[in-house]
């Protein structure tokens, strides 16, 4: 919280020296807007958080126009920009669009075209703002032809979360030795995951010490384990697309889909089979419980989000574990970094958002000069130092954010040398109908109630279901 | 433009005149968005699919596909379960408490106050609330259960203790209400039944069942009523707590529903959901009420 005040504070008194040295070209451009208020919906993230307490204010200052973004969770997030894009109400000027239901909006028309728009309004167009800046993670916001409907503003990569100060006690090599016949490291294999778990539960109950062995996202009432499934445990596993044949829109393996494969069995299997050594509040656990458990230390290893990778291995206030945490690709089945490395697949999911104008939007011309901030290179090492993400190329190479990448175990270098391995969500446009088909089997798996193998069967049947009740098995 | 029919062959003119505005809004917020879920119940239409425009295939094509729809009728089942259950824990201390209150005791105005306090709470903070006491991990209850009883609530992974456990919330939520409208109904009884029974020596068991019970009959009515469909249509704090979870163990109708609408976008179906329950409802009222009135009838 005190790096963000001060941050602030120092942004709203060096306003004029912000802007890419073009701050008199934003007072001009922002001044038939002045007193315009934006509403904007995200979720409540921290490269969320730094956009509203920071960015707002400093283009505030500059343009007269005034930003509220009301950060909210998840669910609220898409409720609410949802029913008002639906409706036409125009209650907001911009959204978040998260990676995974950008389909979903492009199918319904719901965003204005971006490029189309800047093109139409030459007098809008931003000195020092280039979409060639981004990295290529903007290319999941572009239609068929290139054009551009959102702009990142977060991206970050699922990594492999360890604890560097219990993977190197000597008491704990010695006695992981002794019991597995193997040196003790971060897990390269989902054997060595399973036995690091196990050790690291009866290691820290040993040592009277509040930590288990691994985090998992097991949430059973929320579609955050559903992802988890998805998006991160499964495709380390070799199943992509949600187990979908692309082909037939089928996920069924009777049908030519994967869902109910023996790789999706085997990766549910590995994963619910972790729940004994996972903090007791797994199951209740979505993206940020898994973050907070990290961050109090209570898992020696886990899938953590990227954007909370960062604070957790860097802020001090937030996190007790600041200065131990290591930052690793999670481990991989067989053949899948090849397919991945060749473009056939992908180890984990490449997350992130954007901001993008519906078409209800009141304000769209204000609105545009809002979205060509955000993308200016000069508050990007801030912003990724701020929020674990990075959406533009030379962001790697500032100085602040090297110096930050060195005290989180090179997470930042980490996402720039292997972020080609990972991908968004599939290009679904029922993205939202056909997780919900899933999510019960997926809970039901965690909670026990099915065994992995029933659970997928049925996850397949309900996708299908779904999957033709939409006109999409033709 | 009832209304205005009214208004124009009424000779109460001013009277019609001084309702309308009420009557409007309530067509506007009450009827409009009714007969517009009633009507969308009709069609095929999910935004998502390939065709997203709404599609007529039958009055009855929704409706025919929910009769098979074996997790919504499980969900009706759940509903009315939790219903039941809460409706007679409810009850049952809402009364004690309210003959409690009738009695002076040190402090009673304090604990009256206190006990009413869970009313005045939204349902939505009701939900969080309990679930920072009660979640693994963070909660104290989990910690003190194991501690002192070797219980472990783990609602995350337990059904029972899931739906258990919002049965308890929604006990602490709403029992106040109980307590207060059978505390006003118990004030305003006659006195004389009461002097005359004991006159004639009857002891307190016997004047609470065959006289204050019979008495506050239409009182406990009404109770019924609204508490029973109040939790047939909980949502919120099921939401905040359980998420419907674990798998589907407290996926209530309202729960069923909202999934169905906001998260899968089936708006046809959801609609004619949303009818057909709200149709269940009204036959459950019915029942009971046709029930209830029948024996009042009988024992008079």
């Amino acid at each position: 919280m005190k790096k963000l005040i001060i941050a602030v504070v120092a942004s709203i008194f060096s306003f004029s020296a912000m802007a890419d040295g073009h701050a008199d070209w934003w007072k001009k451009a922002g001044a038939p807007y002045a007193g315009t208020v934006l509403q904007g919906v995200a979720e409540n993230t921290p490269p969320g958080q730094f956009a509203g307490e920071v960015i707002a204010k400093e283009f505030e200052a500059l343009t007269g126009i005034k930003v509220q973004l009301e950060n909210t969770s998840w669910d609220q997030m898409y409720d609410k920009a949802i029913k008002d894009m639906e409706a036409n109400s125009g209650i907001y000027d911009f959204v978040y669009i998260e990676q995974d239901i950008v389909y979903d909006y492009l199918n319904r028309d719901f965003l204005v075209n971006i490029t189309e728009g800047l093109a139409n309004n030459p007098d809008l167009q931003a000195p020092g703002v280039s979409l060639d800046d981004f990295t290529t993670f903007i290319d999941y916001f572009k239609d068929g032809s290139g054009d551009v409907f959102g702009i990142p503003m977060e991206a970050f990569i699922k990594v492999y979360l360890y604890r560097k100060d219990l993977f190197g006690r000597a008491d704990a090599k010695a006695q992981f030795r002794s019991q597995y016949g193997y040196g003790l490291a971060p897990a390269t294999s989902f054997d060595q995951w399973r036995d690091n778990a196990e050790f690291f539960t009866h290691f820290c109950a040993e040592q009277g010490m509040e930590c288990w062995g691994t985090t998992v996202q097991g949430h059973t009432g929320h579609p955050a384990s559903t992802y988890e499934f998805l998006e991160s445990i499964a495709p380390s596993f070799g199943l992509y697309n949600w187990g979908v044949n692309m082909d037939n829109y089928q996920s069924c393996v009777e049908n030519g889909g994967q869902l109910n494969g023996g790789r999706a069995k085997a990766a549910l299997n590995f994963w619910t089979q972790l729940l004994p050594f996972a903090p007791p509040e797994a199951l209740q656990s979505t993206w940020s419980e898994v973050g907070s458990s990290f961050a109090a230390g209570r898992a020696a290893q886990g899938w953590v989000y990227g954007e909370n990778a960062a604070w957790i291995a860097t802020d001090a206030e937030k996190s007790a574990v600041v200065g131990k945490v290591g930052v690793m690709l999670p481990p991989t089945a067989p053949g899948v970094m090849t397919q991945a490395a060749s473009g056939n697949g992908y180890i984990g999911y490449f997350d992130g958002g954007a901001y993008g104008i519906p078409h209800s939007s009141k304000n769209k011309e204000a609105t545009m000069l809002w979205l060509q901030y955000v993308a200016l290179n000069d508050h990007q090492a801030d912003w990724a130092i701020a929020g674990g993400r990075i959406t533009h190329k030379d962001t790697y190479a500032d100085a602040k954010v090297m110096a930050v990448d060195e005290q989180a175990d090179g997470y930042f270098s980490l996402m720039r040398d292997t972020g080609f391995l990972y991908a968004g969500a599939p290009p679904f446009p029922f993205h939202g109908a056909g997780r919900g088909a899933i999510d019960p089997f997926i809970y039901s798996a965690l909670a026990g109630e099915m065994t992995p193998e029933e659970a997928l069967d049925g996850a397949c049947q309900a996708l299908d279901q779904v999957m033709a009740d939409l006109g999409y098995q033709g | 433009m009832l209304c205005l029919l009214f208004f124009m062959f009424s000779n109460n003119r001013n009277a019609w005149l001084l309702l309308s505005p009420t009557i409007l809004i309530l067509i506007i917020v009450g009827l409009v968005p009714f007969f517009y879920v009633l009507y969308v119940g009709f069609f095929k239409w999910n935004p998502l699919a390939v065709d997203p425009s709404m599609q007529f295939e039958g009055f009855g094509f929704n409706y025919r596909r929910l009769i098979f729809d074996d997790v919504f009728l499980a969900s009706i089942w759940r509903s009315i379960k939790f219903s039941v259950v809460t409706l007679f824990f409810e009850l049952s201390l809402g009364f004690i408490l309210a003959l409690s209150l009738l009695s002076s005791f040190p402090l009673k105005s304090f604990f009256r106050g206190v006990h009413t306090l869970p009313l005045v709470i939204a349902p939505i903070v009701v939900g969080s609330i309990f679930k920072l006491f009660t979640v693994q991990g963070l909660g104290p209850l989990p910690h003190l259960l194991k501690d002192y009883f070797g219980y472990t609530l783990n609602y995350g992974l337990n059904a029972d203790q899931a739906f258990w456990m919002i049965v308890i919330m929604d006990i602490w939520h709403w029992t106040p209400f109980v307590t207060l409208t059978l505390l006003a109904g118990l004030s305003a009884l006659p006195q004389d039944p009461y002097e005359s029974a004991k006159i004639d020596g009857a002891n307190n068991f016997q004047i609470f069942t065959y006289i204050t019970i019979p008495m506050m009959v239409p009182v406990l009515i009404v109770v019924i009523f609204i508490r029973l469909m109040d939790s047939l249509k909980i949502v919120d704090e099921v939401w905040m707590l359980t998420g419907g979870g674990p798998g589907y163990a407290t996926r209530f109708t309202g729960i069923h529903i909202w999934k169905e609408v906001f998260e899968k976008r089936y708006y046809g179906l959801g609609s004619a959901m949303s009818i057909l329950y709200l149709y269940i409802t009204i036959v459950i009222c019915w029942l009971l009420y046709s029930v209830m009135v029948s024996r009042g009838k009988n024992e008079d």
